[in-house]
């Protein structure tokens, strides 16, 4: 457990806590709805779906009991879909920082952007880690992510009259000035006023129609293209003003900038789920295969991210984990009332719970 | 358990394997990648990414390739053999090497 420094806004609070939006994670919310837990969901991704999404959106998968095929973009639709009766709170964007245990047993977790949850339970779906973006580590460059560094052109603002440099050299950095030229067009008054791709070298690791439209873009002089590796940047007065690079000819060069985007796609990071106290094995959440729990109580990790004898990240045992998970985390959420094994064909509560119609006796 | 990078990779170096490695387990060599087992959490999130399909479960590898687990494991240790976690061009006479087996002698430690 960490120690968080306690930020303004009132925390949300919440029987149950997933971290971690990827199929797992959606299918937990799912269990815990059908056992009358409400819960909220974060994931570091702008998406749903985790994993299969993010890596393999449209690769079919083979394996889920009951569908054939499904690619991972159309089974994460539809683990969304079967969880929204139970309207879970999902928060996307957003990184769990700290997690802390209050005198009343309850976890108070910190997440990105100073919000917080008060949760009874906490169920860890995080997979092989959050996906973040992949950074350059340049010396005194972190300093400026916010105000002249961004990864994301939602975070990026009013690029109007400014210089923009975007850094990558895939899918990522041509979709990112495809997005700012797209802007500029419907809104001249927000062009900045010289866009630059900065990669170490004249080749792009990118689609066929990606290169298409990044040499239209050159051609029509709305991207200037400068080879070189970052090396440095410049400051005056506090604020980046170049970024120093190394050319392929292996000469110094310099790229004047205002603000500086890095397109370099998404990587997973396990980051800081290893630094939460929790008992680990080979950088796994160690649980035990009765309730799917950590060593913390309350706590409980499901999917790719646990270990146990035998385990196998398949998503099928992972679904299994959440069920098992959230039978064991209703005694935790409401203490005293009995735990009853419920069909979803044939139980009043549970068809109330879904919001589906209760079908008479024939 | 771990992954092992098999023959397949040495005179190719991809590299498409070290961008998704969530532990950063990838260590590099003159003309071969190996994956460090103390560090490797057996995700297989690397096991699509390797054009050439160099990388296996440990439980997985062909039997003709099942010696790769302890170079692996060596190859990870040698203080010259450093992290990797950027994507970088893979060697340049990649195209010619791919498809060949048998290439444990060209290995350079």
């Amino acid at each position: 457990m960490t120690a968080s420094a306690a930020p303004s806004p009132l925390p949300i609070e919440t029987p149950a806590l997933v971290v971690g939006a990827g199929p797992v994670g959606l299918f937990q919310v799912f269990q815990l709805g059908l056992l009358d837990i409400p819960s909220h969901v974060v994931d570091a991704l702008p998406h749903v779906g985790g994993q299969p999404v993010e890596l393999y959106p449209d690769k079919p998968i083979y394996d889920v009991p009951g569908i054939p095929m499904c690619t991972g973009r159309e089974l994460a639709e539809a683990l969304l879909k079967q969880a929204s009766p139970f309207k879970p709170g999902i928060h996307l964007s957003r990184t769990v920082e700290s997690v802390e245990r209050q005198a009343d047993g309850r976890l108070l977790v910190g997440v990105s952007g100073g919000m917080r949850f008060l949760a009874r339970t906490l169920f860890i779906a995080g997979g092989v880690g959050a996906f973040l973006p992949r950074t350059i580590n340049l010396e005194g460059l972190p300093a400026f992510e916010g105000t002249q560094l961004f990864y994301r052109l939602e975070d990026a603002g009013d690029l109007a009259g400014r210089r923009v440099v975007v850094v990558g050299g895939g899918e990522e950095a041509i979709d990112m000035l495809d997005r700012i030229c797209r802007a500029t067009e419907r809104n001249p008054g927000s062009a900045p006023a010289h866009l630059a791709l900065v990669h170490r070298r004249d080749a792009f690791n990118a689609s066929d129609e990606a290169l298409e439209r990044l040499r239209l873009l050159r051609a029509g002089g709305a991207v200037h293209f400068t080879a070189g590796m970052p090396t440095g940047i410049d400051t005056t007065d506090g604020l980046i003003s170049s970024l120093q690079l190394l050319t392929p000819e292996g000469t110094p060069g310099t790229e004047p900038l205002d603000v500086l985007i890095i397109a370099q796609g998404l990587s997973p990071r396990l980051g800081p789920i290893t630094q939460w106290g929790l008992a680990m094995e080979r950088k796994q959440l160690v649980v035990d295969t009765e309730h799917f729990q950590t060593s913390e109580p309350g706590i409980f990790a499901v999917g790719d991210i646990n270990t146990y004898p035998g385990k196998k990240k398949l998503l099928v045992c992972g679904f299994h984990e959440c069920a098992l998970a959230a039978y064991a985390a209703a005694p935790i959420v409401h203490p005293g009332r009995p735990v009853q094994l419920q069909y979803t064909t044939t139980s009043t509560r549970l068809h109330q719970l879904l919001g589906v119609p209760h079908p008479g006796r024939g | 358990m771990t992954h092992v990078v098999s023959e397949a990779c040495i005179r190719c170096k991809y590299t498409d394997c070290v961008d998704v490695c969530p532990v950063d387990c990838f260590r590099e060599g003159p003309n071969f990648l190996t994956i460090d087992p103390d560090e490797c959490i057996d995700c297989a999130v690397c096991i699509p990414e390797c054009p050439v399909s160099a990388i296996y479960a440990e439980e997985d590898l062909p039997k003709d390739q099942q010696h790769m687990t302890a170079i692996n494991a060596e190859l990870a240790k040698l203080p010259n053999w450093k992290s990797i976690t950027k994507r970088k061009d893979p060697l340049p006479d990649h195209e010619e090497w791919k498809d060949r087996t048998g290439k444990l002698s060209e290995l350079i430690r």
